[in-house]
């Protein structure tokens, strides 16, 4: 008898069990709502309108819709003095996650510094600035500017019977990526005597004047053999000088960007040749997580600063070109 | 010992001393950029200072024009960027091009007619109301036609890229035939259409020239929309050019800068009532030569702003000591 009362209480222990774990599996969701819904995230881009941003925008405000938190921005619209003052405003509104994307390296890292000593999360997005924070998601811009320049090594280098001459056309010489992009590439052109780089001159992200840029570089160096654009908005002007010299069986265009379907095009027309993609969209999805998980309370258990490093898909014209590869808005 | 002799010249002549400065410093350029730059001094290379010089050019025409009227137009870079995005989105929506030229060219010329109408006839100063206008346009176009985009990206089928990258004869691409036909337009109107002469009379002295029943609201409309219709073609050669219509050239300032420094620098003074078509292509030429041999001198953005900025401080003062005021100019005022 005993040993049938003992069946019946593991019976009922077990499906108060289960029940329960049904009732946490079903709950979990809504506990992470009541923890983070009416939360206040403010995001500071250096500007919207551009795909790149509204791509991490949709998705941020996607995650926001199913967690119940608030996403608010603010367009600097490629204004530093705004964007330096909305980051004021936004610090002193105490929201629960900072998002900002730095244009430079130096501009925010005080107010970044601010923001973390008054007890906001920044979280950094694709720019890192000097001043470290909660969180980090971005591209490696290290990586992408050492894997161009190795790959421009690989086509313009010893052995391949071409001129070695590279032109760079950073966005800004301290824009973070084209700081970062520049060292990389700059000691992977060191190793390889072979190689010139015979121009260095920043476009200011501007199409027309990475064109005029070009222009001026390809009649002064008709053999140039690659260009190592900073951003394939302003390549996109870089690659029309090209087109319009008659050179583009020779010089190759490299570009980075954020990988949406008006890339996909550029390298379809031949003014792209490859271009290193970070998905912005992916990238979007990643920052929205990090924005959960902060909420959420999540840090690093050392409280060094999360980083997730957005994945590369790689863009090349010719018989391996992916137009899937590339993500519309 | 120079202001002496200037002195003793009329106006015209006490402006030639300054093109010749501009012409010396330029042919000196030229001549150093040629021993120390390889490749500068090859014909290519001047082709390329050409097809870089084209929107310059066009657009410095618009100003030029203003700026002899003695008025300033600050919204001919949002104008040149406005146009490019109307004619681009109408493009992209399945329009004619001749149609969507058109409607471009109707949009623009309103532009032009709102400026027009509130300096001459609201009476607000040029520099106020074109850069009130200036902020209109470039805000309703981002917000209104592109929804906060900031780049119109146009992919090599879009017709205009397509016509602009074609040579009307062999040798001569559609953009330099547009700047020809622009620089023949400026010439024409300065000097054989009765605006042409009253716009002079206005530079010259503005009250003087309404009491005497010169007809200067009327002319003050054909001058701006002059400057629209300049700005929207360069904004056309520039786009198809580029392959984008970017906001930024209008937030950045830079080509307007530019293209002050063009008029500035080739000898339009900014009192007005001087200048022509040639102290533009003085002014072109020195930029253009100094931007080519900076580039190709691999100089950064950042110290090539710095020594145009050197080179317009430079020719400001050297044209107030040329032209010193007098109790003319102090009547008459400033822009």
């Amino acid at each position: 008898m005993l040993y049938g009362m003992g069946d019946k209480l593991r019976s009922a222990t077990k499906g108060i069990l289960i029940g329960a774990c049904i009732a946490l599996g079903v709950s979990a969701p809504a506990f992470a709502d009541s923890n983070i819904a009416g939360k206040k995230v403010i995001f500071v881009p250096i500007t919207m309108g551009i795909s790149l941003t509204e791509g991490w925008a949709r998705r941020m405000n996607q995650h926001a819709d199913i967690y119940g938190y608030s996403v608010d921005i603010r367009d600097a619209a490629f204004n530093t003095g705004a964007m330096s003052e909305l980051l004021a405003k936004a610090i002193s509104e105490k929201p629960d996650v900072l998002v900002v994307h730095n244009p430079t390296v130096q501009l925010l890292s005080r107010q970044i510094k601010q923001a973390e000593s008054e007890g906001i999360k920044v979280l950094q997005i694709n720019l890192q600035s000097n001043q470290s924070s909660a969180a980090f998601v971005g591209a490696n811009w290290e990586r992408i500017g050492r894997e161009i320049a190795e790959d421009i090594v690989a086509e313009c280098g010893a052995g391949t019977g071409k001129s070695g001459k590279v032109a760079i056309i950073p966005g800004q010489l301290t824009a973070a990526d084209s700081v970062m992009m520049n060292d990389a590439a700059f000691k992977v052109f060191e190793q390889h005597p072979e190689m010139e780089v015979v121009s260095n001159q920043a476009s200011d992200w501007e199409p027309e004047k990475a064109r005029q840029i070009t222009a001026t570089v390809l009649q002064q160096h008709p053999d140039l053999c690659a260009i190592f654009g900073h951003w394939d908005v302003h390549t996109i002007g870089a690659g029309k000088a090209v087109l319009d010299a008659g050179l583009d069986d020779q010089v190759l265009v490299y570009a980075t960007g954020g990988g949406d379907d008006v890339a996909c095009k550029a390298i379809e027309d031949k003014v792209l040749d490859r271009m290193w993609s970070y998905d912005a969209d992916g990238q979007g999805r990643d920052a929205a997580t990090m924005i959960d998980v902060l909420l959420q309370g999540g840090a690093a258990a050392d409280g060094s600063m999360l980083i997730v490093e957005s994945p590369m898909k790689i863009i090349k014209a010719g018989d391996a070109y992916d137009p899937d590869l590339c993500w519309k808005m | 010992m120079l202001e002496g002799v200037v002195n003793l010249m009329g106006g015209r002549r006490r402006v030639n001393v300054l093109e010749i400065v501009v012409i010396a410093v330029t042919l000196a350029m030229i001549v150093a950029f040629s021993f120390v730059i390889d490749g500068f001094a090859t014909p290519g290379n001047f082709k390329v200072i050409l097809s870089n010089s084209v929107s310059l050019v066009i657009l410095s025409c618009g100003m030029g024009v203003v700026v002899i009227s003695r008025g300033l137009d600050l919204s001919l870079i949002a104008v040149m960027v406005a146009g490019a995005t109307i004619f681009s989105v109408q493009i992209d929506a399945g329009m004619p091009a001749s149609l969507a030229l058109l409607v471009t060219i109707g949009a623009m010329v309103l532009v032009g007619l709102i400026n027009a109408w509130l300096i001459a006839y609201v009476e607000i100063p040029a520099m106020l109301a074109t850069l009130a206008s200036a902020m209109l346009v470039a805000g309703l176009c981002r917000f209104a036609i592109l929804r906060g985009e900031f780049l119109v990206l146009l992919p090599q089928s879009n017709p205009a890229v397509m016509f602009f990258a074609s040579d009307i004869v062999p040798g001569i691409s559609v953009p330099v035939a547009l700047m020809l036909a622009t620089l023949f337009a400026c010439w024409f109107l300065l000097h054989y259409s009765a605006a042409g002469r009253t716009l002079y009379a206005m530079g010259d002295n503005f009250q003087a020239a309404r009491l005497s029943g010169l007809p200067v609201r009327t002319t003050t409309i054909t001058i701006y929309i002059f400057a629209a219709f300049a700005a929207l073609l360069a904004g056309l050669v520039t786009s198809s050019a580029s392959g984008a219509v970017d906001f930024r050239t209008v937030t950045n300032g830079g080509l307007l800068f530019e293209v002050i420094l063009a008029v500035v620098l080739g000898g339009i003074p900014l009192r007005g009532g001087r200048g022509g078509v040639r102290n533009i292509l003085l002014g072109v030429a020195l930029i253009a030569v100094m931007r080519n041999g900076m580039t190709l001198m691999n100089f950064t953005t950042q110290t090539q702003d710095v020594f145009k900025g050197l080179v317009l401080l430079l020719a400001v003062v050297t044209d107030n000591y040329l032209n010193p005021r007098d109790t003319e100019t102090d009547t008459v005022g400033d822009l």
